[in-house]
Order: structure tokens, then sequence, then C-alpha cells
């Protein structure tokens, strides 16, 4: 066990604590569980620094911690499962703009990390909605009578996950340059 | 804006239900749920509402915290019993009638049973986190990840990570809450404004909780090498969680009994 690795297992520990911290703070909450908060910001900063597979882990990891801690009732045994661990596991998906992010980043080249930031975000986010949504077929295939578009009640229902990634992007565009200036991206700066 | 620094829904006491080692309780819960599934009518949920009746008697938890999760999930109830009960212009009698829309008594009864299936599968749920604290909660999904090492499944590393963060859970939501403070101080606003003006608020708190996550890494990995720490092979507990005769007990016959209720009722 080297000390990078266990610098690295560490760090997604702290995200995931930090996670857990900024999903209490809610900036709006919808009626049937599930809030607009910036929960995911520190696992998208993680999967911009650390890449893929760190991204990944900090995700799954997230989604039990937040099961563990405060779950929303589940209504349907696979609920629990796409809800949280699968959900935040494909938020980790951000990570694979991490490689062409940090020379970005060092060189600052502003418009590049935009579009960069934005697609990362965009693409975690994406895996999350797709997790949600059919985590609420599920629900709704389960609980609503044959029929009924249960597909436009989920696509409607989980809104919530685009509209937090875009406040997540508000403040990403700001803090993460914020953070790779004063702690290289490499994470391997010595305090 | 307060971070709350209690988090989770763990309600402390010294019951039998608190007692029970988590791996058991967990099968348990599992079990609980795979009676509600399998149930066909209201006699299999009389049984289950009996089992959850008992088991929040004897975990010593007020009905109102087991039930508070309820109140969540209220809007999905009345989704559910609408969607069933509720009819468009339907040809044949029904309960009540209001221009075209119907109440079907068929449709109420079956609405009713699946409003009972989510009412009962919350209290089971709720009374796993209300008993169980969040890191008892990990170091029995660590146990029960431990045969994964087989496969090279890191269950250690992951273990621990899952305890750092549940412990610096409240330690970040105290450090959140200074800095919010001494940025209101400054005259910083949290509560004005859109979405997107509240969340780059908080900007001038997230740059120095982010620089201090990643210091904070790096001091944790110092002060963990110090202490000879070597990955999750051959790490041990201050406190190993066993599982007793008792609880071996508990777990089996409790989930025999209730899957064999679910698949007769």
């Amino acid at each position: 066990m080297n000390r990078r690795r266990t610098r690295l297992l560490l760090e997604i520990a702290l995200t995931i604590a930090l996670a857990a911290v900024l999903g209490m703070i809610t900036l709006w909450r919808m009626p049937q569980g599930g809030s607009i908060s910036l929960g995911m910001l520190p696992l998208f900063v993680l999967a911009f620094r650390r890449g893929l597979g760190p991204g990944l882990v900090a995700g799954g990891l997230y989604g039990l911690v937040d099961l563990l801690v405060d779950p929303y009732p589940p209504v349907h045994w696979i609920q629990p499962v796409l809800d949280y661990p699968v959900a935040y596991l494909l938020v980790g998906l951000s990570g694979v703009v991490a490689a062409a992010l940090t020379p970005a980043l060092q060189a600052r080249m502003s418009r590049r990390v935009a579009l960069l930031l934005a697609a990362g975000i965009t693409l975690g986010a994406s895996g999350r909605y797709l997790a949600h949504f059919i985590s609420g077929m599920v629900f709704f295939g389960e609980f609503a009578p044959a029929g009924q578009p249960v597909w436009l009640y989920s696509a409607l229902y989980n809104l919530y996950v685009p509209i937090s990634a875009a406040a997540c992007f508000a403040v990403a565009i700001v803090v993460v340059p914020a953070i790779a200036g004063v702690l290289p991206v490499s994470g391997e700066e010595s305090s | 804006m307060k971070a709350p620094v209690p988090f989770g829904q763990f309600y402390p006491g010294d019951s039998p239900v608190h007692r029970l080692e988590p791996r058991a309780k967990m099968g348990l819960v599992a079990a609980f749920m795979a009676m509600l599934f399998t149930v066909d009518g209201f006699a299999g949920l009389a049984a289950a509402t009996a089992v959850a009746a008992v088991a929040v008697a004897v975990s010593s938890v007020p009905p109102r915290l087991v039930l508070r999760g309820i109140r969540a999930v209220s809007i999905i109830l009345v989704f559910t019993l609408l969607a069933h009960g509720l009819r468009w212009n339907p040809a044949t009698v029904t309960l009540l009638r209001v221009g075209p829309v119907a109440l079907d008594a068929q449709g109420v009864v079956t609405g009713l049973f699946f409003v009972v299936r989510i009412v009962l599968l919350v209290v089971g749920t709720s009374l796993l986190t209300l008993t169980t604290s969040p890191v008892r909660l990990a170091d029995g999904l660590e146990r029960l990840m431990r045969p994964l090492e087989v496969l090279r499944f890191p269950a250690g590393e992951v273990a621990m990570m899952l305890t750092v963060a549940l412990r610096f859970i409240p330690t970040t939501a105290e450090e959140a809450e200074k800095i919010v403070v001494a940025q209101v101080a400054r005259g910083a606003r949290f509560d004005t404004g859109g979405l997107l003006k509240r969340a780059r608020a908080y900007v001038p708190v997230l740059v120095p909780l982010f620089v201090s996550l990643f210091r904070r890494a790096d001091e944790l990995a110092t002060a963990m090498e110090a202490r000879c720490y070597r990955g999750g092979a051959g790490r041990t507990r201050f406190t190993e969680s066993r599982m007793t005769r008792a609880d071996r007990a508990a777990l089996l016959v409790g989930a025999a009994v209730m899957i064999l209720v679910g698949v007769v009722l």
C-alpha cells in the first residue's frame, strides 16, 4: 500500500463526506424526495481531478452512504439500488474529461475549461438522470394501473437532476479553476 | 442557512432490536421486504403489519419517528390510490361519480393494497436505520462484502473509506457552518435570488471547503502511514461486530417465518 493510494482513498472518503454535507443544504426540496442541492459538486470535482476510476468509486460509495444516512423510503426492492449506488456511480462518468481538463486548467484556457466542465457535468448528470428515470418507471409501473404513460411521469419527476446539474455547473466554473490554482490538479502538492 | 451537525435517522437505545447484529437485522428487513412483495391479499398484509408492530414495540422507538417516513411518501400514496381508484367515464356502476370522473370500488381496494404495502415498506426500512447507527451499518456491509475479497474486491479499503466518510460528515458540516457564518458576517447572502444566484453565493464557502478537504486527505494519509496503515489486508477493528447464537437464531427463524407467510398468504 503506497502513500499515493492511501491519499487517493482518503480524498474519495472526504469527498463523500463533503457531498453528504452539501446534499443536506437544500436550495429547493421536491415534494416526493429528491432535492436541488450542490451534493453532486464534490463528486464532479473529484472526478475532474482524479479521473474516471476514482470518480466512479466515489460516486458509488456516496450513493451507499446516502442510503445508510438518510434513505428515502423504498417503494420497490430495485429502487434503492438504482436510486442510490447506481445513480451516483454514474455521476463519476464526468471523469472522462479529466485527462483533457488538466492541461486546459494549467494553460488557463477558460473557454476550453468551461466546455469540458459542461461536457463532464452533462455526462455525469445524464447517467444519474437515466438511473432515476428507470427507477421511476419501475415504481410507476409497479403502482400505477396499466396503460398510463409511466415514462412521462418519471421523465418529468426527475427533472430536478438536470436543474441540480445546472447549479453545479454555475459553481464549478468558478470553483474548479480556483482549486486548481491553489492545489495542482495532480493532487500531489505537499502542504 | 444552518448546516445540520447531527445527521442520519439513528435513534439511540438499548432494545433487543438495537442490539441485534447489523447483518442479522439487514437479513430480517430483506425477508420482510420479500414477504411484502410475495403476499397476494390483505391477510398477508395483516400478518406483515403484525410483524412490523411487534418489531416497533420491542424496539422502543417512538412510533411517531417510525411513521415520519410516511410523510415523505405521502404524495406517492395519494397518487397510488387515485391512479387505481379514479376512472374516466366508466361504463359500469361505480362508487361515486362527479361528471365524467368516477371512483371505482374495486380500484380503491387495489389502491389500498398498494398503499398499505408502501407504508409497511417504509416502516420496515425506517426501523433498520432508526435502530442501527450508520457506522454499524457500514460495519455490517463490510462483513457482508468480505467473501468478495476472493474475487480481489478490496472490501477492507471500501470499509475504510465508508468509515472515514461517515466519521467526517459531522466535522465537515461544522466546518461548513463556520465558513458560512464567517461569510454572513462579511455580508454574504445565501437566501436571496434565483437558484443559480443562490448556488453562486456558495462559491466563497466552497473554495475553502475543497482546499481544506484535499489538505486534510494529505494530513490523514501521513497520520495513517505513521501508524502503519497498509491497506485492507489483515486490518483488524477496535470493536469487532460478531453474530451471536441468538442473532443467528433470530435471523433464521424470523426470515423463514416471514418468507413462508409471504408465500402462503
